[in-house]
């Protein structure tokens, strides 16, 4: 058996004899992958937004005659947000303060404006500075497109009322006033009892040209009003709990936090048990040493990584989750599993070897671990330099492995660069780790 | 290095942690059938020596030469094993990794050899002269010719201390050699044929017992 078997070996046996540890180093980044999930979900959140009225608005406002009562208005175009009352100087204070996110300000004039229908009225948007202000911004964009269709919804009713008195005559209004339409079936009518005439033949076809327009109104205003319009199918894809996505992330923070610990860990211990130098004079060179600690990280990844991948599937099959599960991508998971494990096994020896004794070493490895995880959830998009920064380390790489591995169509080709990334970034890791080993002995 | 030449030989071997310099460079040679005592006070720098002799440490300068063949055990002041491993499982281990053909066998034979328990329960939990005893038994491991020993006998209980003399001389008969470090004067006057001295990380004196006392009572009259 070679020494680096010897001591993978030895490893897995020490692992084995300290159940609450190994039970620790599993449960707990589980328990991360869940807290991570639960602020991300919190992210989507509804953001706090003053709304500030200076214009008095009415308890009901009618427009185009449609009843629009505000409150319930606002309610109901407000999902997004938490629209919360305030006065002006309040609503600047709170958002000095940042307990809300932006101030959504109703202007003197806003109601006549909007009755006057000759312009659009100005809702005036203050956002914080900030992470998020990007996102409020498209929150309250989404409000006011809200309330623009139910505008346009009402105004289009009123407009195909008016259509409907030039089509069949009768009583209405105009701004306000009565109004008596004769109406072109009456028109028609009445045409047709005169004396027929090339001229009242004429008048009779652009009448009934008219009147076959005019019944097409409706459906042509509504499509001008939305030229493209979404519709949602209900019940499609998969929970954002079970997504392909979670699972991804939970794979590589779980095997990120087990690879970083037990490799840095079980490096600096042998110097702790005073066997490093016993190990260092011909016996174990340096090398298959960090070799070893290597391999325990990839045996331990590819052990509990397909734990936790057999559990999620279980889970999908078992509640027949939209999708199914991808059985036959394991043995690619596998491959991925062995990579990540042992990259970030090589960054842990790093740990090690630099932090030297094993009770720092742990804890290095612990602090370095939620940046390597965080900096791989930026999106890089938003944050270039947190891309760079995350692509010189394994768990982004990780987790783009393991979603493609798992559930793209064809994954070969982000599979074989992420491969590579993992392969490259172990051998360099590895041979910084060799190389501070040596202080090891000291 | 030829048969003829020393097992083992420091030459100009020191060694720096840092900016300290723990020992100055040291000419040194171990010979067949040698019993080399290691003396000095605390800090002097013997089990700096002795693991660079064991190739535990590397030199800062210097080199430490050993004869072609030739094997080496050596036995730390501190206990060099794992904590969460058995007795057994340890002479298992390093048997192993010292190439022994039947490391069960080897390693039942040195638990019996030191009278330890063959137990699973870990060694960390052992009394610290069982840990002692498990540490002489691991240095043992790959039938060594010289055999380095960093206070040996200090956690042993007199049975034990007499044993592992009896080890040591049965290893000198067969043309190996022991270095051993200690500051107890009963063994050095017993034990040793040649001592080094070493002060403040300098080798002061290297020759046989006999000068050393003159050595010594020339450097107290001074």
């Amino acid at each position: 058996m070679s020494r680096v078997l010897l001591l993978l070996r030895k490893d897995l046996l020490i692992l084995r004899r300290s159940p609450l540890l190994a039970g620790i180093l599993i449960a707990y980044p589980l328990a991360i992958a869940v807290l991570v999930g639960l602020v991300a979900s919190y992210g989507s959140a509804k953001p706090r937004v003053a709304f500030v009225d200076e214009d008095n608005l009415p308890a009901m406002v009618v427009l185009g005659g449609h009843r629009f009562h505000v409150d319930r208005t606002i309610r109901e175009v407000s999902k997004n947000v938490k629209l919360v009352r305030l006065d002006h100087d309040e609503a600047e204070r709170q958002l000095r303060d940042g307990r809300v996110v932006a101030v959504v300000t109703v202007p003197p004039g806003f109601v006549a404006t909007l009755r006057g229908l000759v312009r659009s009225p100005q809702l005036e948007l203050e956002l914080s500075r900030g992470a998020i202000s990007s996102r409020v911004e498209q929150q309250v964009q989404a409000l006011v497109y809200s309330l623009n269709r139910q505008l346009q919804t009402a105004y289009i009713e009123s407009n195909l009322r008016y259509v409907s008195l030039i089509l069949e005559g009768g009583d209405g209004s105009f701004i306000g006033q009565p109004i008596t339409v004769l109406g072109i079936a009456k028109a028609q009518r009445l045409l047709a009892q005169m004396p027929q005439t090339a001229r009242t033949r004429t008048l009779l076809d652009f009448l009934h040209d008219a009147r076959l327009a005019l019944a097409n109104t409706g459906d042509a205003l509504r499509s001008t009003a939305h030229p493209i319009e979404l519709v949602r199918v209900p019940g499609r894809g998969r929970t954002q709990l079970l997504s392909a996505s979670v699972e991804a992330y939970a794979l590589g923070l779980t095997i990120t936090f087990l690879a970083l610990l037990l490799a840095a860990g079980s490096l600096a211990a042998e110097r702790d048990e005073n066997v490093i130098g016993r190990l260092a004079r011909g016996l174990v060179g340096l090398g298959h040493l960090v070799w070893a600690k290597i391999a325990l990280a990839a045996v331990v990844a590819l052990t509990v990584g397909l734990a936790i991948a057999i559990a999620f599937g279980t889970i999908i099959e078992v509640a027949n989750v939209t999708g199914g599960v991808a059985w036959r991508r394991l043995p690619l998971l596998v491959v991925g599993l062995v990579l990540a494990g042992g990259a970030l096994g090589a960054l842990g020896a790093l740990l090690g070897a630099l932090a030297r004794e094993a009770r720092s070493a742990s804890l290095v490895a612990l602090l370095v671990v939620m940046p390597v995880v965080f900096l791989g959830l930026i999106p890089p998009e938003i944050v270039p330099p947190a891309g760079w920064l995350s692509n010189a380390l394994p768990f982004v790489h990780s987790v783009k492995f393991f979603r493609s591995a798992l559930y793209d169509l064809s994954p070969w080709g982000e599979v074989l660069r992420e491969s590579l990334w993992l392969v490259a970034l172990g051998a360099v890791f590895g041979a910084l780790a060799r190389v501070e080993a040596r202080r090891l002995l000291v | 290095m030829t048969p003829d030449s020393p097992l083992l030989a420091a030459r100009g071997a020191g060694r720096t942690f840092g900016r300290k310099r723990a020992l100055e460079p040291v000419e040194l040679e171990v010979h067949d059938g040698d019993a080399l005592a290691l003396v000095g006070p605390n800090g002097a720098g013997k089990s700096t020596l002795l693991a660079l002799l064991a190739g535990a440490l590397e030199p800062s300068m210097g080199s430490i030469e050993r004869r072609k063949g030739a094997r080496v055990g050596w036995a730390p002041q501190r206990p060099a094993q794992y904590g969460r491993l058995s007795a057994r499982e340890n002479l298992e281990l390093f048997a192993r990794l010292e190439g022994e053909a039947d490391a069960p066998a080897v390693a039942g034979q040195l638990l019996e050899s030191f009278r330890l328990p063959d137990e699973a329960s870990p060694s960390a939990n052992l009394s610290v002269g069982n840990r002692q005893r498990l540490n002489l038994a691991i240095s043992l491991l790959g039938s060594p010719h010289v055999l380095l020993l960093d206070e040996p006998t200090a956690a042993l209980d007199p049975e034990q201390r007499r044993r592992l003399w009896e080890r040591a001389a049965a290893l000198r008969e067969a043309g190996g050699a022991i270095v051993f470090a200690t500051q107890n004067l009963d063994e050095l006057e017993r034990e040793a044929s040649r001592v080094a001295a070493l002060r403040d990380g300098r080798l002061v004196f290297a020759g046989p017992l006999a000068e050393y006392d003159r050595f010594q009572a020339e450097s107290l009259s001074a």
